[in-house]
């Protein structure tokens, strides 16, 4: 019997032990329903379970599909991005390697075995360091012992240094080896043959310190090494720096032209490398046409002037220039250390001076640095700042010199002369000041100055009174003279007809052209054109050719010496009669004395200047001349 | 240690007894029994000296037989081991833990062996109050007991300890001494079944969602339209295992307490944290009652057959009740034939039972399970 039976019977039966058929009944029914119940709860559950778990396992289908065709993508990128990692490796210009914590290789690049010669069979993944180290012996690119190398290596990878180690091949190669530690106690490790990268660093370094045209130490190595050398001067002992300046060389690149410039610069080069002797001594190009001498261990004068007179060979030797035989020559300057200094920016000053001294005594010639020359630099520095000054204070006036007609006395005109009143030194003279404004510049401000003021000048004067001006080739160079004169002709109201402008032949050495075309412009509104100091410097007679002057002034030099028996009147007989010839007339300067003046107006000269009629005068003064002359009294000084 | 058995009827009233040396009464009856206060008050003339500690229930255990209409007691006298009484009300279950600490903190002392604990089965988290006591007297003094119940109605609970049975109450008796020994043992025997579904959405023991969907709806799938209409009680047909997904081991069972079919949600006898897994669960009439032989013999095993003169508590779930109906007893018997037949054994269906955790030793609270204790004393 069911143990549930026997309980509900034993429920419906009563301590007599009849049985409550009715109880019973109500046991069973109930315990039936109770059955039904759970069966139906059953069912229902489990269906229900089986809707959810089919549901799920749809939806893990889904997930499956999806993630694995993400899964087939993420391989294919996996793929490509192998691929393009291969492609990057292989092509990079580096050799790299890559090692595990044993010490195998991961990942080895093609370069990597390009680089050193191996076997692509023997160096690929799984092999060990050493392995490789000795393959690279055997080719024959390790050139030190394989255990000591791969100690070395493997104990900075321990210590977790990244090193940088260059190796030099048996084979003469350079290569970088740049091994960097790995947080998994592996490595990794590039190889880089920088031998042209060196090269080049080797070829900009010399760059950097050697010219390219001669190959000598330029200007920054000369320094330097002057600077060691000047540091170790032995006891007794003096160190000679010579600075050598090429004489006229700016002619020989004009007239022949730069490549012909730079092959003698290159024949100067070699010729004065020749001229050295000393272990330390060395020659440098410092640009241009300078080039400087270190002479060391010098221990008597003697061996200074040995080296001078080898310069001065070397350079007087014609140089074979591309096909022209070119002679030139220098001037020397020289300085000596210690006895002129020891200090590199004071020896090279005076090293400096000293070129410039020989240049000023005319070129060809050598100078030894002596303190007065440093004075004289000074002297001129401060007369240049005199000058500054002296413009803008007003300190210089311009005086007027009456020119007089050789043929009635008459005064023909007044050339403007300016004059300097120094408020310490009195008077100064235009041949100190007027160098100095033309080397600075100044000239230009002056020339504008003087041009105006005369011009204002002259337009009060009678109207047959010529008025001359001096302008210096400075002022042609700066291409806005004829504009400068046309203004102060206009703010005058000077007629053109009346100005006179002198200028001497310099202005047509160089640049002639552009200075011909300014000289026509002037000419062309009427100016009239003198040149002046005829007969000194060049003298060619080309330039009258080219230019036709109205009037030359003849030189003082020539008119000193007139009177005498073998004087210049013959010189100054063929000035007259060129210019006679030219429709040009005749100025003598400096006329002093009643028979320089009777022997001028028997050669037939037109005009003179000079102390015997009077020198040059203030404005108010020369005035108060041209008045009293106008009324008809010849006033002579 | 001396245990008597006696019940009560509305026909014959109290079995007669040997009233002497009484230490403690348990007794457990339904709540329309208790609620008059005549009963304990009859219990406590008959014991004038004993703690009287008992509860509302969804059913009785006396031995074999399962009874609603009488209240079954046991009286036990003790030769060595002292006893003390703490009880407590509660306003509300958000003072649960607060309520487990002051009862625990009045029941510590150096020579405490056991606690027994009675409480309010719907106005109490139960998984608070166990980690309150657990908290004052630490995780290795034996804790069993369970939570009142209510039949199926889940309207009210009653608890009384030295007093007359009343809601919102806690009662614990803890013993005291080296010669009580205490065996317990926890099990349901209930099967998983259906998918593994994740608590998306809770707060403490109110669950909201399962796999973002709501949980009510879940359920009442589940239940069809005829059970729906008696939930909560009905929900008990599917007990709900959780655990947190890092820690299998940690699965405990949940039974529902209430619904609250505006909100969607359930309110749950313990926590039922967010984040954790849940699944549900069905009874197999057989397999239930193996799981009561199994809470028993651990609870044998517990007492590794010192001292002499076993009584025994069973606290099962009313659950299991629900599901078995007539065939609840198969479990009372099963439980019975582990513990034998000298073993006194009474208990009550409840709310929620409070034992030790059968494999992490944590005490905690179950839902859906039978638990068991058993009490012997051993030298005197």
């Amino acid at each position: 019997m069911h143990r549930l039976v026997a309980k509900q019977i034993a429920k419906a039966t009563d301590a007599s032990g009849a049985v409550d058929m009715n109880k019973l009944a109500a046991l069973v029914g109930s315990a039936y329903d109770e059955f039904d119940r759970d069966r139906r709860r059953t069912d229902r559950s489990m269906s229900l379970m089986i809707e959810e778990i089919d549901a799920i396992n749809r939806n893990l289908e889904l997930l499956v599909a999806k993630r694995t065709s993400e899964l087939r993508a993420r391989e294919e990128d996996l793929r490509a991005q192998n691929m393009r990692f291969d492609v990057a490796i292989n092509n990079m210009a580096q050799g790299l390697l890559l090692f595990d914590s044993s010490q195998r290789l991961i990942v080895c690049n093609q370069r990597f075995i390009e680089m050193y010669g191996l076997s692509p069979h023997a160096v690929k993944p799984g092999c060990s360091f050493r392995d490789l180290v000795v393959y690279r012996k055997e080719a024959g690119s390790l050139k030190g012992d394989v255990d000591d190398y791969c100690a070395s290596v493997l104990r900075n990878v321990a210590q977790g240094n990244i090193t940088h180690r260059i190796l030099e091949t048996v084979d003469g190669r350079s290569i970088q080896i740049v091994s960097q530690p790995l947080s998994d106690g592996g490595w990794v490790a590039t190889h880089e043959d920088i031998t042209e990268r060196r090269r080049a660093e080797e070829r900009i370094t010399h760059l950097a310190h050697y010219d390219a045209l001669t190959d000598l130490p330029n200007r920054t190595q000369f320094h330097e090494r002057l600077k060691r050398e000047l540091a170790r001067i032995p006891e007794g002992e003096q160190l000679a720096v010579l600075y050598i300046d090429i004489d006229e060389f700016k002619s020989v690149n004009d007239t022949l032209g730069h490549q012909i410039g730079d092959e003698l610069l290159k024949s100067v080069a070699v010729s004065l490398g020749r001229c050295v002797r000393g272990a330390d001594d060395f020659v440098a190009r410092l640009g241009g046409d300078e080039f400087a001498i270190v002479q060391t261990a010098v221990k008597t004068p003697a061996e200074v002037s040995d080296l001078v007179t080898r310069v001065f060979d070397a350079i007087r030797e014609p140089h074979e220039c591309l096909g022209h035989q070119v002679t030139t020559d220098a001037s020397i300057g020289i300085a000596l250390a210690p006895q002129h200094g020891t200090d590199l920016d004071q020896i090279l000053k005076n090293a400096d001076l000293a070129m410039y001294a020989a240049k000023s005594a005319g070129r060809r010639t050598y100078r030894f640095f002596q303190p007065a020359m440093d004075a004289q630099v000074n002297t001129r520095r401060k007369l240049e700042m005199d000058l500054r000054q002296a413009i803008s204070d007003g300190g210089l006036e311009v005086y007027y010199q009456p020119c007089m007609s050789l043929q009635d006395n008459r005064i023909t005109g007044c050339e403007a002369l300016l004059r300097w009143r120094h408020s310490e030194r009195g008077m100064i003279s235009p041949a100190e000041f007027i160098p100095i404004a033309e080397e600075t510049g100044l000239i230009n401000q002056l020339g504008e100055w003087v041009l105006m003021t005369a011009c204002m000048a002259a337009a009060t004067w009678p109207d047959d009174i010529r008025l001359a001006v001096n302008v210096s080739p400075v002022q042609f160079k700066s291409g806005t003279l004829a504009l400068k004169i046309i203004a102060a002709l206009a703010a005058s109201g000077l007629p053109a007809s009346r100005l006179e402008l002198e200028i001497t032949e310099a202005v047509l050495i160089r640049d002639d052209e552009a200075a011909l075309v300014i000289l026509h412009q002037l000419r062309a509104i009427g100016v009239r054109i003198a040149l002046d100091d005829f007969g000194t410097g060049y003298s060619s007679l080309r330039y009258l050719q080219r230019f036709p002057f109205d009037k030359i002034k003849i030189d003082r030099c020539f008119v000193n010496d007139i009177a005498e028996p073998d004087g210049s009147s013959c010189i100054v007989r063929a000035v007259v009669n060129i210019a006679a010839a030219r429709n040009m007339t005749t100025t003598a300067e400096g006329v002093e004395t009643q028979q320089q003046h009777e022997l001028l107006r028997a050669l037939g000269c037109a005009e003179m200047q000079g102390y015997l009629f009077s020198p040059a005068k203030p404005a108010a003064e020369i005035q108060r001349l041209l008045s009293s002359h106008a009324e008809g009294s010849t006033a002579v000084a | 240690m001396h245990s008597q058995q006696i019940t009560w009827n509305p026909q014959a009233g109290w079995t007669p007894i040997k009233a002497e040396n009484v230490s403690v009464v348990f007794y457990f009856g339904t709540r329309q029994i208790l609620s008059c206060g005549a009963r304990y008050n009859e219990l406590r003339d008959m014991f004038p000296g004993a703690h009287i500690l008992g509860c509302s229930t969804g059913g009785q255990i006396n031995n074999n037989d399962i009874s609603d209409d009488e209240i079954v007691a046991a009286a036990i006298s003790f030769d060595a081991t002292r006893l003390h009484l703490v009880r407590q009300d509660i306003g509300d279950a958000q003072q649960s833990r607060k309520c487990g600490e002051t009862i625990g903190r009045a029941l510590i002392r150096e020579d405490l062996a056991g606690v027994f604990v009675l409480s309010d089965g719907l106005n109490v988290n139960g998984s608070e109050l166990v980690n309150g006591l657990v908290a004052a007297i630490g995780p290795n003094i034996p804790l069993t007991g369970g939570l009142a119940g209510d039949g199926a109605d889940f309207t009210e609970t009653l608890v009384g300890g030295d007093c007359v049975p009343r809601a919102r109450m806690v009662v614990a008796v803890g013993f005291y001494g080296s010669a009580i020994r205490i065996g317990h043992g926890s099990a349901g025997g209930w099967d998983l079944f259906g998918p593994r579904r994740q608590v998306t959405k809770s707060t403490g023991n109110v669950l909201f969602e399962l796999d973002g969907q709501p949980a009510l709806d879940l359920y009442e799938r589940y239940l069809g339209p005829e059970d729906s209409k008696g939930l909560p009680g009905s929900a008990l047909l599917f007990p709900i295992q959780v655990h947190d997904a890092n820690q299998p081991d940690s699965a405990v069972v949940r039974t529902v307490l209430a619904v609250d079919h505006e909100a969607r949600s359930m309110t749950f006898a313990g926590d039922v944290p967010q984040g954790w897994t849940a699944q549900l669960m069905h009874g197999n009439f057989d397999r239930l009652a193996e799981g009561a032989a199994d809470a028993a013999r651990q609870a044998r095993i517990g007492l590794a057959g010192e001292g002499d003169h076993q009584f025994s508590i069973l606290v099962s779930c009313i659950g299991r009740r629900l599901l078995m109906g007539q065939r609840t007893s198969d479990e009372a018997e099963a439980a019975g034939a582990e513990l034998g037949a000298d073993t006194l054994r009474l208990g009550f269906y409840s709310y929620g039972e409070i034992s030790p955790h059968a494999k992490s030793g944590i005490c905690e609270l179950h839902n859906q399970t039978m638990t068991v204790t058993t009490f012997a004393e051993v030298g005197a």
